[in-house]
Parts: C-alpha cells; structure tokens; sequence
C-alpha cells in the first residue's frame, strides 16, 4: 500500500514540469532558501536605511572637492598611499596650468587691442615654450627643482600676471594661484601632498564613485548612514545613466557662482552660468527624482565675494537685469541673494505641482573650507533627519 | 484709654512670653518667617499709623494677584471674605474687619453676625495679636514674592550671560530655558532687552543657524518687543532666508511664530517689499494655509498673505505660484475671519491682469463668490462683489450668465436693499445692469425670482 503511494506520489511529480523532491531533500532545499530569503529581506531592509545622495552639477562645480571633504571629515581621510598617489596629478597641473598661462598669453598678445601687455619678456619665452611643450604631453615629468624655479621666474613676468588677471576667457583653473605658490614644496624630493594639496588637485572625473559613511552627531551617537556618489560632470550621455539613481534621498546640486563670466571647457562659446542653468533644469524635470530632496549648493563663495566688485553680474546674460546696490559686503550680500532667487525662481517653474511638497535648500559654499563644509553638512544632515521624522509622522 | 504701648516682652525674640510670635509664626500652619514687627495702638485703638496699614493692604492685594497660596481662614473677615487689615473683637470672642462690623452696627444690627447672638457689650477690642500674625504672614510671603522676582532677573541676565558663550546643545537648551522664563514671568522681557539680549539672540541667526537653534531664537523674538534698529537689523537677507527655510520645514508652532515675526517686522518703516517677495516664502505660505489640520496657521498665514499683498509689486510673483485657485478652493471651508482675509487677498490680486484672469479661469470662483454675498459680513460682501465685478468686466458674455445661473440676481438685490454703505449698493447696482444686458426682462426677473424661491 505505502509502496503504492510511493509511487503514485513519484508519478505525479513526474507529470510536473519539475520533479518533487523527496521530504528530506525538500526540507533542506527549503531551508536554503528560506535563508537565502531572509538575507535578501534584511539587506533590502538595510538598504532602505542608507540614504542615498547624489553629487550632480556642471564640470569643475566643486563636486568632487566636495566629495573629498566628505572622505576627510566623516571617514579615515585619505591614508599615505592615497596622498602619494596624487602627486603625479598635482605635477600635471603644476604643467598643465602654466601651459595655459603662457599659451593665453600669446593668444591675448594676438588679438586683443593693449596686447603688448600680453607679450612676455625675451629671456623667458624659452622657458614658456619649453613649458607648453611639457604640458601638452600626456605623460609629465617629475616637477624638479630647476624646472620649479623656471616656473616661478615664468609665473612672475608681468605678461603672465596680467594674463592671469583676465583668466576668465581662457580655460585657467580657479587654483592656480595655490599651485604657483606651493611651487617649491611640490618639488622637493620626497613631497607628500597634504590634505589640502589633494583637495585643490584636478582630476576629470570619470565613472561614479561612491562612498558611505555616517556623520558622527555631537553627542557621538551614531547618526544617519548616508552613501554619496560622484558622477561626471562634463557634457556625455546622462540622460542614459541618470535613471539609474531614481529615488535618491536626496540630489546636492553643485553650482559654482563664481562662474558667471567664464566659459565652458567643452565649448568656450558656452557661458558657463547658462550651461549650469540648463543643467538645473534638465535635473528638475527628471521625474526619477520626483522624490527626493534638492540641495543646492551655490560654490565657490569665496571666488564670488571678490568678483562681484569686478565683474558685474550682468556679463552673464541670466543675470542681466542685475541692478547694484551699494559696495562692500552689503553689495556681496545683495548679489548673493540676487543669485539665490534666481535659482529659486528657476527651480520652482520647472517643478511640476505634485512635486511641492519636496524639500529645497540653498546652502552657500566654499568647498575647499573644510570647517564651512562639515557647517553646512551639518544643515544637510539637519534636514534630512527631520524630513524623516515628519515623513514618518512624528513631528 | 491708655496708650497701647508695645512692650518688648510682647516682643519676639526671647523666650517665656505667652505668645511668642516669631515662633508661632515658624512651627504654626503659617509657616516661617519674619517678625511682625511691632506698632503702637492709635488713640481710639485702632492700629498703627496709617502708613502701616498701607503697607499690610498693599501686600494683600499684590499678593492677591500673584494668587500664589490661600490665605489662612482665620484672617479673614467673615462679612467681606477679606483679610482682615484692622481686626477687631467682639464680646462674643468673634473676630470682623472694623469697617464692616461698624457698618452693621450703624445698620442697627445689635448681634454678632455669625453667631447671632445678642451683644451684651457694643465695644470693639483691636485684635492686636491677630494683626500681627497677619501682618507677618503677609509681609513674609511678600518679600518672598520680591526675591523671586529678582531671582528671575537674575536667572534671566545668567541665561543671557550663558548663551554668550555656549553652542551646540548646551546652546539649544538655554534658549529654552530662557523662553520658559519668558512665558511664565512676562515682566523679564525688559530684562532681557536690558542685558544685550535682543543684539545677541538677532547674531545667533545666520546662514549656518541650524534648525533647533533658529526655531527657539524665533519663539523667543516673536514675544519680545522690539526697537527700530533691531528690527531692521533682522531683515538681513541671510536671517530672512533662515526664517524661510523654518517656515519651510518646522512644526506647526515655528511655522507660526515665523509667520507673525515676519508680519511684525513688516511693520516697521524701514521696510522694503523685496524681503518678502521670495517665491519660497510664498509657497510656504499658501501650504500653511491648505494646512486644515491647523487652524491657527490658517489664519496666521492668511494674515501674512494679506499684508504682502498690499505690495502692488509682489501680487503677480503670488499669482505666478497659483495662489489664486488654490484660495477660491479653499473659501467654502473657511471661517468668518478667515473668509475677510482670504476674499482681500483675492481682492487684491484682482487688480492685477494676471490674477483678474486666474480668478476667471477657476471655474470656482463665481459661485464661491456668490454664495458669499450677505452671508458673513459687509467686508466679505464688498470683496466678494468687488472680485465678481472685476471677472464681469474682463469677460462679461463668459461670466455674467454663470454667474446669474449661480443666484447672483438675487443676491444683487439684497445688497441694493440692505442697509450697507451706499458706495457697495451703488457697485452691487451696476453689476446687476451688467449681467442683466444679455437677458431679456422677463427672463432675468425669472431669474431673480427663481433663485430666490430656491433660497
């Protein structure tokens, strides 16, 4: 009889697309994925407690310093290998910047109507030559004392300083002025970048990368785990990839202010200011962020305090019905909130109604300010835990 | 009758007198204390120089008011349920206020009035040991009163002297114990003002105030009174940009006490509409104001539109965010006061072209408007008319027959025949002229009588 059964129960397995398993291999193939199914429920469980922040902006907008700031404030900061690693990356831009000093200068020499101004000294255009050449290859050479002191002599002629003065035109990063002053220690034998070094270091970044970490409260218990990512910021194919990050916590939206007057490095017909407009609104109307918090971060405060006094808002065709008020740092202030409002306005015309209720913040920045950065994350942090608390119905 | 002379043995220090007052005063019912300190009888036996007496009633009613503890039952007077200032014996061992008890005897009332017996005796004996032991019970619980006034005052220079100095939490936990102090002893608020506390609490707001921070600065500020200079100095772009962004995002109560600091700090002369013409703070507004779970920010945020939207400059910035659908939506719910305010707003933003057509083009507008008309008050119905006549204007052939459908007719003549301000009949007949150019007679007094049998 049991034998019977057996067999009928064989049968009907048979008759299945797949074969029943006997009790024992049954209960312990369940078992397995009993567990398999716990461990997926717990790290989706665990998952849904990271918040998720995503760094965007134009290129050069500060992203990446940010994310380094980050690194250094709420993680084990950069060990020794890492900071070595930087310093080819800091010799390339000690070259790389001087190249474009001295090739502008020429260009500026060329075509604009002073351009005597723009010639440098006879001694030294060998020096610039020799630079240029250097600094157009892919591979640079160790920055060596000699070559140092040849920039110094280079970075000192009267040409190149009024070059730098006019910097907005041309393509010179807004470090320059710090690399031409470390020169020397950048050159000694057994130079090790510092934090600071590899904070004003440039690198293209490519690809995402991605970081976690959770910001440690004052009272040292533990706080919120958050995961930062750092994507591109040039002009690619965004549009392809950025649905990868729907329903991020949050989106910090770096934006250079101090930008207004300079164009883009991908196309320097391109006001840079109008380029991160577009930007903005291309990213407000994504509806995979529907959800989530914007954090504007308006950077590069310190680079906008002293420009505003020379360079007046308007040159950017945005800003252009930009009236100045007074001088000073009340005339900072005005500008500055001249910016904000029109970022506002930007974000809520291109916000759809169902949207309102999203958080957003203006936070002003200065991403090389460690101090200012750990300020201002303290704000994010801020914000975020009580959008938690209300989301979740306690406040 | 002899001079009452206060012996030192009444006195109370030292030990063997009958009654040791001090002592009494201590271990008794009546707590610890002071000593009454002694004083001569008057000629007719009444007590003390009158300068005295002042000061006993003084006390009483200062203690009165601070309401603090209850005042013994043997003090009191059983004709005026009053402590008793000058106390006075019977022959019956009963106890009266000397003014009253006269009273009823020059009512011609012979007894003693609680125990109704007949008085064999009409003389009034001063109860001097009663006096004392009132005198004491009161000036000891007065001066305690003084003490912890001045307490308080220093406890609030302390906090301020502390907020100088700390941050973080300790820095959130004072501002809190200062706003307790505030909220239980509102005479402090001179206090703070006088030890710097205004310029102090003013700093603390900034582009890096956090949340906890800024929102006590707020809850305190809102309840000071506050000088021109401070003020003005408040309407920082950076500490406006802070009360936005708490607006934004804090509790209903933060929401509220930045939505009144901001109406107050719109009082001033000093102020220029660009402060508030921030579309976040708009929007924040017009989402206190779709709040139904809470009235108060109803109205505290009603209040705020209005008086921005008595800037001419900012009323199309509120139209751009879509205020005007959103309030028509939200009039039938609303309460009396909050109708006037809501309707001045719309008002308001009807004299612009932008908001005149998004009053048009919400399909509500009419009938809500209508439906107010003689329902609430003269200003409810003066805007309600004043915005019907605006949309009429704009687009007659759309709006007048919506609005005759929606009882208007009716309503016009109501107007016309109450007893408003001739100005409002006046509107409310030439809008009736208005929507009546399309019908004929007969049909339009159909109209008017249909829809007031319907009413």
């Amino acid at each position: 009889m049991i034998s019977m059964l057996y067999f009928v129960v064989e049968s009907m397995g048979s008759f299945c697309s797949r074969q029943q398993p006997l009790n024992e291999v049954d209960s312990d193939e369940n078992k397995q994925a009993a567990k398999i199914d716990s461990r997926i429920a717990e790290e989706t469980k665990a998952e849904q407690h990271i918040h998720k922040l995503l760094l965007l902006g134009a290129g050069e907008s500060g992203k990446s310093t940010i994310f380094k700031q980050i690194r250094l404030l709420f993680q084990t900061g950069f060990d020794e290998a890492e900071l070595r690693s930087y310093t080819s990356v800091i010799h390339a831009n000690v070259y790389q910047t001087i190249k474009i000093l001295y090739d502008g200068a020429k260009e500026l020499a060329e075509n604009e109507p002073n351009s005597l101004k723009y010639v440098v000294r006879a001694d030294n255009k060998e020096i610039g030559e020799k630079l240029s050449e250097i600094g157009s290859r892919m591979d640079s050479p160790c920055l060596t004392k000699e070559i140092a002191k040849e920039i110094v002599t280079l970075w000192n002629d009267t040409a190149i300083q009024e070059t730098y003065s006019h910097g907005n035109i041309l393509q010179v990063p807004d470090c320059a002025q710090y690399f031409m002053e470390n020169l020397e220690r950048f050159s000694e034998v057994n130079y090790i970048p510092t934090k600071e070094d590899v904070l004003h270091a440039r690198v293209r970044t490519t690809g995402v990368v991605e970081i976690q970490f959770s910001p440690v409260g004052e009272s040292r218990k533990s706080g919120e785990v958050y995961r930062l990512y750092d994507v591109g910021g040039q002009r690619n194919e965004r549009r392809k990839w950025i649905h990868l990050f729907e329903g991020v916590t949050s989106v910090i939206f770096c934006a250079a202010i101090s930008e207004y007057d300079q164009m883009l490095f991908e196309d320097d017909t391109k006001n840079r200011m109008m380029e991160t407009k577009e930007l903005f609104e291309w990213v407000l109307k994504q509806s995979c962020f529907e959800k989530s918090s914007f954090m504007l971060f308006l950077n590069k405060f310190d680079i906008f305090e002293k420009k505003v006094h020379r360079v007046p808002l308007n040159v950017c065709e945005w800003f252009k019905d930009y009236q100045p008020m007074g001088s000073g740092k009340q005339e900072v202030e005005h500008a500055y909130e001249f910016v904000k409002k029109k970022f506002e306005e930007l974000y809520f015309q291109n916000s759809k109604p169902d949207c309102v209720d999203r958080a957003f913040k203006i936070y002003r920045t200065t991403a090389l300010d460690q101090k200012l950065v750990k300020k201002t994350f303290k704000l994010v942090d801020e914000t975020l835990r009580r959008r938690n608390l209300i989301e979740a119905g306690l406040l | 009758m002899p001079q009452y002379q206060q012996q030192a043995s009444w006195r109370l220090e030292g030990g063997g007198q009958v009654i040791d007052l001090e002592t009494a005063v201590k271990d008794g019912i009546l707590g610890g204390g002071e000593s009454g300190g002694g004083l001569p009888a008057g000629k007719d036996g009444s007590f003390g120089a009158s300068a005295e007496k002042l000061d006993l009633k003084k006390m009483i009613e200062e203690l009165d008011s601070a309401a603090e503890e209850d005042v013994p039952s043997v003090f009191i007077c059983p004709i005026s349920l009053e402590p008793m200032v000058d106390p006075v014996t019977l022959c019956t061992g009963q106890t009266y206020e000397r003014v009253h008890i006269l009273k009823w005897f020059s009512l011609g009332h012979l007894t003693c009035p609680t125990t109704m017996q007949e008085l064999w005796d009409d003389a009034v004996t001063p109860n001097q040991t009663l006096h004392q032991l009132i005198h004491a019970w009161f000036s000891q619980r007065y001066l305690r009163l003084k003490k912890r006034s001045e307490d308080v005052q220093g406890r609030t220079a302390e906090l301020v002297k502390t907020l100088r100095k700390v941050k973080g939490q300790a820095r959130v936990q004072a501002l809190k114990d200062l706003q307790k102090i505030l909220a239980a002893h509102p005479a402090v608020k001179k206090t703070v003002a006088d030890s710097g506390g205004v310029a102090l609490l003013s700093s603390l707001l900034g582009p890096f105030t956090s949340h906890a921070v800024g929102s006590e600065v707020i809850a305190i500020l809102v309840n000071l009174s506050l000088d021109s200079d401070a003020k003005a100095n408040l309407m920082q772009p950076a500490k406006i940009s802070l009360m936005v962004d708490m607006l934004n995002e804090g509790t209903i109560d933060t929401k509220i006490n930045c939505t009144r600091f901001i109406e107050m700090l719109m009082e001033e002369k000093s102020f220029r509409s660009e402060v508030v013409t921030r579309l976040s703070l708009l929007v924040a507004l017009l989402r206190l104001v779709k709040d139904k779970r809470h009235p108060n920010g109803i109205v505290a945020g009603l209040s705020l539109l209005k008086a921005i939207c008595f800037h001419e400059q900012v009323r199309s910035l509120i139209v751009s965010i879509g205020a005007v659908p959103q309030l028509v939506e939200l009039l039938p719910n609303l309460t009396a006061e909050c109708l006037e305010l809501a309707l001045h707003i719309l008002d308001d933003l009807s004299t612009i072209a932008g908001g005149c057509s998004a009053l048009k083009d919400c399909a509500q507008t009419i009938p809500n408007a209508v439906r107010l008309l003689m329902r609430v008050s003269e200003a409810c119905t003066q805007y309600a008319l004043s915005i019907l006549w605006a949309v009429c204007k704009l687009a007659p052939d759309e709006c007048a027959p919506l609005a005759v459908e929606a009882g208007l007719a009716a309503k016009l003549l109501l107007v016309i025949q109450s007893g408003y301000n001739p100005e409002l009949k006046q509107r409310a007949a030439e809008l009736l002229k208005l929507c009546s150019l399309n019908y004929t007679t007969t049909l339009f007094i159909s109209k008017c009588k249909l829809t007031r049998t319907i009413q």
